[in-house]
C-alpha cells in the first residue's frame, strides 16, 4: 500500500527531525536522554487523553472538547486523596503514601467515569440527532468543569509535596539523573497501549467498535445496542483520562491550565495520527510529546518562551494543511 | 417575498409597518441618555471641571452598560451569521477581536501617525486583517468537515492569545493603555459621542446581515446550513459561500474588537481570550441561533444579567456566595440547559410559539 | 397460513421529504416475497423502515404477530430479523471470521452455523482470515448473505443481492437463497426480473411510494402488460 509506505516515510522523517534536533542542541548523552524520556512522558500521557477523544470520535462521531477537562479533574482528585486537608483526608486512615497513592488514582478514576457516564446518558444522548449540539454542548461542560474546580480547589495551583516510593527515587545513565517516576509512567503508558490494542483486535467488544467506526448503522441491523456500546465508550474514555491527570499530577500538580493545555495536545494528536486511528493516536502520541520536549529544550535561553505552548497548535496547523487525514487516517 | 396587501402604500410606510417595534426601540435608545439623565437628575454629559469632563452620574455610568451591550451584540450578530445563518461553528471567534484591537493599539500608540489618522488607519487595517484572516483560515480548513475548522479556530485563537500574552512589544500579559485618542471619541471625554457611534454601528450591522441574509447570497448560506451537499449538488460552490461568510463575519468581529479598545482605552491579550468566543456563542444561543434580533436580545439579556448579579450575594444555607465569583459557573450551566431544553433560543421559541397559534393563511 | 411479516400502510419521511405513501406488504411463512418497482419507488425504504432504520411515522409492522413498529433498530433485529443492505454493506476493516462472530446474538452461534454457511458458500471457508475489503463484490455479498445466517433468524431482508455481480455469481446466489429458504422466510428487493422470478413465489409491486399490485409471482411473469405498466422491461 502506498499510502501506508508514504505515512510510515512521514513517521520516520518526523521522528528524526526531532530526534536530530534534540541530539545536536544537547551537549552530552545524559541531556539527550533526559529530553527522550521528558518527551516519552509527555506522549504518555497525550495518549491517554486522545485515546478517548479518538475512540470516541471515530465510533460516535463526537468530538469530545470535555476530554481535557476529565484529565484535570483526575490530577484534582488525586491530589486531594493523597494530601492533608482538602475535600477527602486520608492521611490518618492510611499512611502509608504508597498504598494511599494507589488509592489516590483508584480515586480519580472512578471521578472521570462516573462523570463520563453522565455527561453520555444525561447530556449527550438527547442530542444525537443534533451533532453540532454535542460539539458545543461538550465545550460547554469544559467551562463549567473549570469553573466548578475552580469553586471547590480555588484557582491556586497546587503542587504535589507528600512523596512516595517511586515518586523520590532516581537512577543514573550517562552521568544522569532521571526520575524513575518519568520511566514508571512511560512503562504504565506502554502497558495501556497494548492493553488498549488487544481489547480492539481480540475481544468482541474490541470487534463491535472496530465496526461501529465503519458503518454504525449496520452493527445496529446486526442487533447490537449500539448505544449501549457509545456509553461504555465514553465511560472508558474518560476515566483513561482521568488516569492520565491522576499519574500526571505527582510531576506536574494540579492546575485549572491543564485541562485546556491537554486538550488542545491531545487534539493535535489525534488529527495528526487521523481521527478515529488507533495507531495514528498512538503514534501521534509520542511525535507531539517529544515535538514538545524538544521546543522545550530549544526555547531554554531564547526569547521563545512560548515555543513548548505553540507547538502542538504549530503542528495541527501544519498538519491540516499539508494531509488533513493525518498519517493514519482514510480520506473520508 | 411581495405581500399581496395593499399596493399603492409607500414603500417606506409599509417598511415602517413591518419594522415599527424596532423603530421605537431604536427612538427609546437614542434618546435612553437623557431620559436617564432625566430621571436620576444627571447630565448625560458628565461633570465638567475645569476645561475638561469628568465622567460621572447615572447617566454616563448606564451609557457604559449600554455600549457594552451595543459591542457584544455585534459580536454576536457576526458570530450568528456564521453559525446561525450557515452553520459553521467557530470555537476561535475572539481571535478576530483581538487582533482588530491589537491592530488599532499598534497603530495609535506605536506609530508617529497623527492621531486621527491613526485612529482611521488602525480601524481600516484592523478589520482588512481579520478580513483576510477569515479568508486564509477558511481556505486552510473550510473544504475539511465541520469539526476541523471548529478544532482549528480554537487551535489558532489559543496560538494568538499565548503569543500575544507572551510578546514583549505589547507589555505581555499587562497589555497596554491607549492614551491618544480623537477628543470628541474619548469615552473619558466624550462618552455620549461614543455611545451614539456604537449605537450606530449596531444598527448599521443589524441592517447590512438582514439584508444580506435575505439577499439570493444569503439564501445559499442557509442552504448549507440545512444540507450542503444538496447545496452544492444544486450547483453552488459552497466553500465560496462558507468563505464569504467567514470574511464578513470576521470583519464584523474584528469591528466589535475596535470598539472594545476604545470604550476600554486598553489592549491585552484579554481580548483574545476564550470569554469573547463563548460570550457570543452564549448570547446567540439564548437569544435564538439563525434570529435577526436574537444575538441582540441575547446579548443584553445577559450583560444586565452579569451586571445586576454582580454585586449580588446567593445565600444557601448560611453560605455566603458571592455571584460574582461563581458568575461563569452559572453562565456555563445556562449555556448547558440552553443547549439541551431550549435550542431555539428566546426568540426563536417566541416565533415558533407564534406561527403554531397563527398558522399563515 | 398466516403471514410471518405483516406490513400495513406504513407512511415513511426522509428529512422532509415523504417517501412511503401508503405501502402494505405481506411475506407467507417459509416463502420469498419480491419488491419490485422502479428506481427510487421506495422498495430500500420499505424495507429500512421495517428496521427501523428510517422508521415509519404512521401504520403498522407485525413480526410473528408482534408489531415492531417504534422499536430500536437492534431490538427488531434481535427478534429474529436479518438485514442485508444494499452495496452489501460488509465491514471492510473486519476480517471475515470477525464479520461473522459479529453477528452472533448469543455465543456460539457461529461455531453452531458454520458448517451450513460454508454448505452454502464454499469459497468463505478459504478466505476466513482476510478483511472483508479483500473480498470480490460476489464474495462480499455472499458475506453478507452468510451473517444474516449467523444468528437464528426466521426473516430475513435481502436489497437487491444480484446488483453489479456477474452472471456466474447470481447464478450461485441464486442456488444459495433457494437453499435457505427451506428454513427462513424472505423479503427481497430485486430490480433483475429474471432473477426475482426464478426466486420468488408471490410479489409486491410499489410505484411512487404506494404499494400498488400484489400477487403469486408465476401469475406475474405471464402478464406482460402489468409488467409493462409498473416495471417497464419486456
Amino acid at each position: 500500500m502506498t499510502g501506508q509506505r508514504a505515512s510510515l516515510i512521514a513517521i520516520v522523517v518526523i521522528l528524526g527531525g526531532l530526534v536530530g534536533v534534540s541530539a545536536l542542541n544537547s551537549s552530552s548523552p545524559g541531556d539527550f536522554g533526559i529530553t527522550l524520556l521528558s518527551g516519552l512522558f509527555q506522549g504518555m500521557l497525550l495518549f491517554l487523553v486522545a485515546s478517548g477523544l479518538s475512540i470516541v470520535f471515530g465510533l460516535m462521531d463526537v468530538l469530545n472538547l470535555a476530554q481535557g477537562s476529565y484529565f484535570m479533574v483526575g490530577a484534582y482528585v488525586a491530589y486531594d486523596a493523597q494530601h492533608a486537608g482538602g475535600l477527602i483526608d486520608l492521611t490518618a486512615v492510611i499512611p502509608d503514601p504508597n498504598l494511599r497513592f494507589i488509592i489516590a488514582v483508584i480515586a480519580a478514576v472512578l471521578a472521570g467515569a462516573l462523570l463520563g457516564y453522565l455527561l453520555e446518558r444525561g447530556l449527550l444522548r438527547p442530542l444525537y440527532s443534533r451533532p453540532i449540539f454535542q460539539l458545543v454542548l461538550t465545550f460547554g461542560v469544559s467551562l463549567v468543569a473549570l469553573e466548578l474546580v475552580k469553586f471547590i480547589w480555588t484557582t491556586t495551583p497546587y503542587s504535589w509535596t507528600e512523596l512516595f516510593g517511586v515518586r523520590e527515587s532516581f537512577f543514573e545513565l550517562f552521568g544522569q539523573r532521571f526520575s524513575t517516576y518519568r520511566l514508571f509512567v512511560v512503562g504504565m503508558g506502554g502497558v495501556l497501549i497494548v492493553t488498549i490494542a488487544l481489547l480492539l483486535q481480540r475481544s468482541r467488544i474490541g470487534i463491535i467498535i472496530r465496526a461501529g467506526v465503519e458503518d454504525r448503522e449496520m452493527v445496529q441491523a446486526l442487533g447490537i445496542n449500539v448505544r449501549a456500546v457509545f456509553t461504555l465508550v465514553f465511560t472508558l474514555g474518560c476515566a483513561i483520562a482521568a488516569f492520565g491527570g491522576a499519574i500526571a499530577a505527582p510531576f506536574l500538580g494540579a492546575s485549572t491550565t491543564l485541562g485546556n493545555a491537554f486538550l488542545l495536545q491531545s487534539i493535535a494528536v489525534v488529527v495528526l495520527g487521523g481521527m478515529g486511528s488507533y495507531s495514528g493516536t498512538a503514534v501521534g502520541s509520542v511525535l507531539v510529546g517529544l515535538a514538545i520536549a524538544v521546543a522545550q529544550d530549544v526555547a531554554i535561553g531564547t526569547d521563545f518562551a512560548a515555543l513548548p505552548s505553540i507547538t502542538p497548535m504549530l503542528l495541527l496547523v501544519l498538519v491540516l494543511l499539508l494531509r488533513p487525514s493525518g498519517l493514519f487516517g482514510n480520506s473520508r | 417575498m411581495k405581500t399581496m396587501q395593499a399596493p399603492n402604500q409607500p414603500t417606506w410606510r409599509h417598511w415602517l409597518r413591518g419594522n415599527a417595534f424596532l423603530f421605537i426601540l431604536l427612538i427609546g435608545l437614542i434618546l435612553f441618555p437623557f431620559i436617564v439623565g432625566a430621571l436620576t437628575d444627571s447630565s448625560p454629559f458628565g461633570v465638567p471641571r475645569g476645561d475638561r469632563m469628568i465622567m460621572r452620574g447615572e447617566s454616563v455610568r448606564w451609557q457604559s452598560v449600554l455600549i457594552e451591550v451595543y459591542i457584544l451584540a455585534i459580536l454576536a450578530m457576526s458570530y450568528n451569521l456564521l453559525f446561525g445563518f450557515t452553520g459553521v461553528i467557530s470555537f476561535g471567534h475572539a481571535l478576530f477581536f483581538g487582533v482588530a484591537g491589537y491592530v488599532l493599539g499598534l497603530m495609535l500608540e506605536f506609530t508617529a501617525i497623527e492621531t486621527g489618522w491613526a485612529l482611521l488607519l488602525g480601524a481600516l487595517a484592523g478589520i482588512a486583517i481579520c478580513g483576510v484572516l477569515g479568508l486564509v483560515v477558511g481556505l486552510v480548513t473550510l473544504r475539511l468537515k465541520g469539526v476541523y475548522f471548529a478544532i482549528f479556530t480554537l487551535a489558532v485563537a489559543e496560538m494568538a492569545f499565548i503569543f500575544f500574552g507572551r510578546w514583549q512589544l505589547t507589555r505581555a500579559e499587562d497589555g497596554f493603555a491607549i492614551t491618544e485618542l480623537p477628543l470628541w471619541l474619548d469615552p473619558s471625554q466624550n462618552r455620549l459621542n461614543f455611545y451614539y457611534v456604537t449605537l450606530i454601528a449596531v444598527v448599521i450591522t443589524f441592517l447590512f446581515i438582514r439584508r444580506l441574509v435575505n439577499s439570493p447570497t444569503g439564501a445559499v448560506f442557509k442552504a448549507i446550513r440545512e444540507n450542503e451537499d444538496r447545496a452544492q449538488s444544486m450547483g453552488f460552490n459552497t466553500l465560496n459561500y462558507k468563505l464569504l461568510s467567514l470574511t464578513i463575519a470576521g470583519m464584523l468581529a474584528g469591528a466589535a474588537g475596535l470598539l472594545q479598545v476604545i470604550l476600554n482605552k486598553k489592549v491585552g491579550p484579554e481580548l483574545l481570550g476564550v470569554s469573547y468566543t463563548v460570550d457570543p456563542l452564549l448570547m446567540t444561543i439564548i437569544g435564538g441561533i439563525g434570529t435577526f434580533s436574537g444575538p441582540i436580545i441575547g446579548a443584553g439579556g445577559l450583560h444586565f444579567l452579569d451586571v445586576f448579579l454582580r454585586d449580588a450575594e446567593l445565600n444557601l444555607g448560611g453560605l455566603v456566595i458571592d455571584i460574582a465569583n461563581i458568575w461563569a459557573l452559572l453562565l456555563g450551566i445556562i449555556f448547558i440547559l440552553t443547549v439541551i431544553v431550549f435550542p431555539f433560543g428566546i426568540i426563536g421559541t417566541w416565533q415558533r410559539w407564534r406561527a403554531r397559534r397563527k398558522p399563515p393563511a | 397460513m398466516t403471514p410471518i411479516l405483516e406490513v400495513r400502510d406504513i407512511h415513511t419521511f426522509i428529512g422532509q421529504f415523504h417517501i412511503l405513501e401508503g405501502v402494505s406488504v405481506s411475506v407467507a411463512s417459509g416463502g420469498i416475497t419480491v419488491l419490485l418497482g422502479r428506481n427510487g419507488a421506495g422498495k430500500t425504504t420499505t424495507l429500512r423502515s421495517i428496521m427501523g432504520l428510517t422508521p415509519p411515522t404512521r401504520g403498522s409492522i407485525q413480526f410473528e404477530g408482534n408489531p415492531i413498529q417504534g422499536k430500536s433498530t437492534h431490538a427488531i433485529a434481535q427478534m429474529g430479523i436479518g438485514y442485508v443492505p444494499e452495496h452489501r454493506a460488509i465491514f471492510k476493516g473486519l476480517t471475515v471470521r470477525e464479520n461473522l462472530i459479529l453477528a452472533e446474538r448469543k455465543t456460539g452461534d457461529y461455531a453452531r452455523k458454520a458448517d451450513f454457511i460454508f454448505e452454502l458458500f464454499p469459497d468463505l471457508k478459504r478466505l476466513i482470515e482476510l478483511p472483508g475489503g479483500n473480498l470480490s463484490g460476489g464474495q462480499q455479498q455472499m458475506l453478507a448473505v452468510a451473517r444474516a445466517l449467523v444468528p437464528d433468524n426466521r426473516l430475513l431482508l435481502i436489497d437487491e443481492p444480484s446488483e453489479g455481480l456477474a452472471p456466474v455469481i447470481i447464478e450461485q446466489l441464486i442456488a444459495a437463497i433457494q437453499r435457505l429458504a427451506d428454513q427462513v422466510s424472505v423479503l427481497l428487493v430485486e430490480q433483475n426480473f429474471r432473477v426475482a422470478s426464478k426466486l420468488a413465489q408471490s410479489y409486491v409491486i410499489i410505484e411512487e411510494g404506494h404499494s400498488r399490485v400484489n400477487g403469486a409471482m408465476n401469475e406475474l411473469v405471464g402478464d406482460q402488460s402489468l409488467i409493462q405498466r409498473y416495471l417497464g422491461v419486456a
